[in-house]
């Protein structure tokens, strides 16, 4: 198990596209325990392979109390099944210590792989709904400041590129 | 993703209390779902840890800073305050206390605070002993009460004092009122998974010896049982409906009172005629329909003033009236601890001309020969006794009966209960009989 390095905006790397997952064999398995000592380190709530410089369609996810609940997602695919969205705060650990209303469709079915590879579907509401298509994002090259007005997106750009400079 | 740092969460909540804009009643729900589920517990626990110690917590404050944050900077204030919270009263590692207060000084959109939230933390950190030492004798750290407060109930019970601070600063117990027409308390009682103890005054009270989820306990969903108070249990036997009468309960909210006197009813010669539950705000009144859903049981509802008898009443007599007046909550502040930020002195005042005004414009609405109960969860007499002393001197035809009781004190009108450490809230009754002329 190892702490991986999460990108940060505006890193280009977290534009690139995921490609899908062809085998979920050893090597996908020990990258997702690492994602999830990432994520829990960190903490956060949800992380995406693209995240951490791997341009594979993985997701990892817990929100439950007590860090009792890891979900792994392999090529997620959603479908949103109503029109009512859902406003959260929500903040990324690629654009740490930043957080921004978005509104996403509050109800959506998911089908994606486990970390056996089989095939499982869900149809998560509240927190879950919204974590997954944020992380869903991310593997499509996608962050959560793309959302939200131009001026705040560049306001948060600037002071994520000025503490970065000051760390390098 | 990452969700809203809970420390951020809680300044941001508590910030409204501290500039007295609303109640941690009102914010916590639509907070609580902006945090993660992993953290609310947390959320919980800062929001009240800060209220309930807040006296004691904002004199080290005053002490560390070199001068007051603006009005406007309460957020950080209350940062301040929840850090200071976090190194004297959680198993939080020190570092991580303060890191994570410091942390939260961006999400709050003042990075500037940063160094203030670390430097006064660091401060408190190091010099903890001596600034102890320097405010142990103050009545604010004896008490942890605001100081208004404090001199009041000193100076109303000199006797009780102590005991009444300790029982608003302890946890209040989780009680529960048993409808007892389908079975015995002592059945109950047997049968209940939970430990417990049965209440010493209420016939039909158990309070647990630790609070958990309602939907666990046996019962709950079925309306068998509600959480209650063992001190609001005393309620409907007060109005000694003997079967059949019209009775209104007037500042219903959130109806556990109302669904009280509905299960009383059951085990009446003849059921109720009607209950009529008011209350002001329609937020209030959907969760009595709420609880009076559970508890299968109807009740005709109306949103509307009390005062305004000219609006809500039909003119039919009531013979039985509940009247459980806006308060002070002095004798629940156990429960509702941001109290001692929200209120102030000359609240009081306000409150009680408010509580006789109630009290003249129910009065019309009772029969003759028919009976008041009158309730408060307030412990100052001031809101209680005074009030009902001056209602019964300017009113002919109302005549204040005595409780016999074993519980509680008796007062020249009316009887207090004060609040008891693992046992029941502060809480107020006085009984009123219309003469019949």
């Amino acid at each position: 198990m190892a702490i991986l390095k999460i990108l940060e905006f505006p890193d280009p790397r977290l534009r690139t596209l995921a490609e899908p997952v062809t085998e979920v064999d050893d090597s996908i398995r020990t990258l997702i325990d690492d994602m999830f000592e990432t994520m829990y380190d960190a903490p956060g709530i949800g992380l995406a392979a693209t995240q951490v410089n791997v341009h594979k369609q993985i997701v990892v996810m817990d929100i439950s109390e007590d860090s009792s609940d890891p979900l792994v997602f392999i090529n997620p695919q959603i479908t949103v099944l109503a029109d009512d969205t859902l406003p959260y705060d929500e903040g990324c650990l690629s654009v740490p210590g930043f957080y921004e209303t978005v509104d996403r469709p509050a109800s959506i079915r998911v089908e994606a792989l486990d970390r056996n590879g089989e095939a499982f579907t869900l149809e998560p509401d509240g927190l879950l709904a919204v974590c997954i298509q944020h992380e869903l994002d991310h593997l499509n090259g996608k962050l959560f400041v793309d959302y939200i007005s131009p001026v705040k997106r560049e306001r948060i750009r600037k002071k994520l590129e000025k503490s970065q400079r000051q760390r390098a | 993703m990452a969700t809203v740092p809970v420390r951020a969460q809680a300044a941001t909540v508590l910030a409204a209390v501290l500039q007295q804009q609303a109640s941690l009643a009102s914010l916590l729900p639509a907070v609580s779902d902006k945090v993660a589920p992993e953290q609310r517990p947390l959320l919980q626990e800062l929001c009240f840890g800060v209220c309930r110690w807040a006296p004691q917590l904002q004199l080290l404050l005053n002490r560390l800073l070199q001068k007051p944050l603006k009005p406007k900077d309460s957020d950080v204030q209350a940062l301040l305050l929840i850090g200071l919270y976090a190194l004297k009263h959680m198993r939080t590692p020190d570092h991580a206390a303060i890191s994570t207060a410091v942390e939260a000084c961006r999400s709050l959109k003042k990075p500037w605070a940063e160094k203030l939230v670390n430097g006064v933390l660091r401060s408190y950190q190091r010099d903890q002993q001596s600034l102890e030492e320097s405010v142990a004798n103050s009545p604010a750290n004896l008490t942890a009460h605001p100081n208004w407060l404090r001199k009041q109930l000193q100076n109303f019970w000199p006797q009780q004092a102590d005991l009444i601070f300790a029982a608003n600063n302890a946890h209040p117990p989780m009680t529960l009122r048993l409808n007892t027409s389908h079975q015995s308390r002592d059945d109950y009682s047997a049968a209940l998974q939970l430990p417990h103890r049965l209440t010493p005054f209420s016939p039909f009270g158990i309070t647990l010896d630790s609070a958990c989820d309602v939907h666990t306990i046996a019962g709950f969903d079925d309306g068998q049982v509600s959480v209650q108070d063992e001190a609001a249990q005393l309620s409907a036997g007060l109005l000694d409906l003997q079967g059949g009468e019209r009775v209104l309960d007037a500042c219903c909210a959130p109806g556990g009172k109302t669904g009280h006197i509905l299960e009383t009813s059951e085990r009446l010669p003849q059921p109720l005629s009607e209950v009529v539950a008011l209350d002001l705000e329609e937020r209030r009144l959907q969760r009595v329909r709420d609880n009076l859903q559970r508890l299968r049981k109807q009740a005709t509802l109306i949103c509307c003033d009390a005062l305004a008898t000219d609006q809500w009443w039909d003119g039919q007599l009531f013979d039985r009236i509940l009247l459980d007046a806006p308060c002070s909550a002095t004798g629940v502040i156990r429960r509702h601890p941001d109290i001692k930020l929200l209120r102030n002195a000359t609240d009081i005042a306000k409150l009680a001309a408010l509580q006789l005004q109630l009290l003249q414009a129910l009065w019309p609405t009772l029969r003759p020969g028919g009976r008041l109960v009158y309730a408060t969860c307030s412990v100052l007499p001031t809101e209680n006794n005074d009030v009902i002393a001056a209602f019964v001197a300017a009113t002919d035809d109302a005549k204040h009966l005595p409780i016999e009781a074993g519980w509680g004190i008796d007062q020249p009108f009316g009887r207090q209960l004060l609040p008891q450490v693992g046992g029941h809230d502060g809480f107020y009754y006085a009984c009123l009989e219309k003469l019949v002329s």
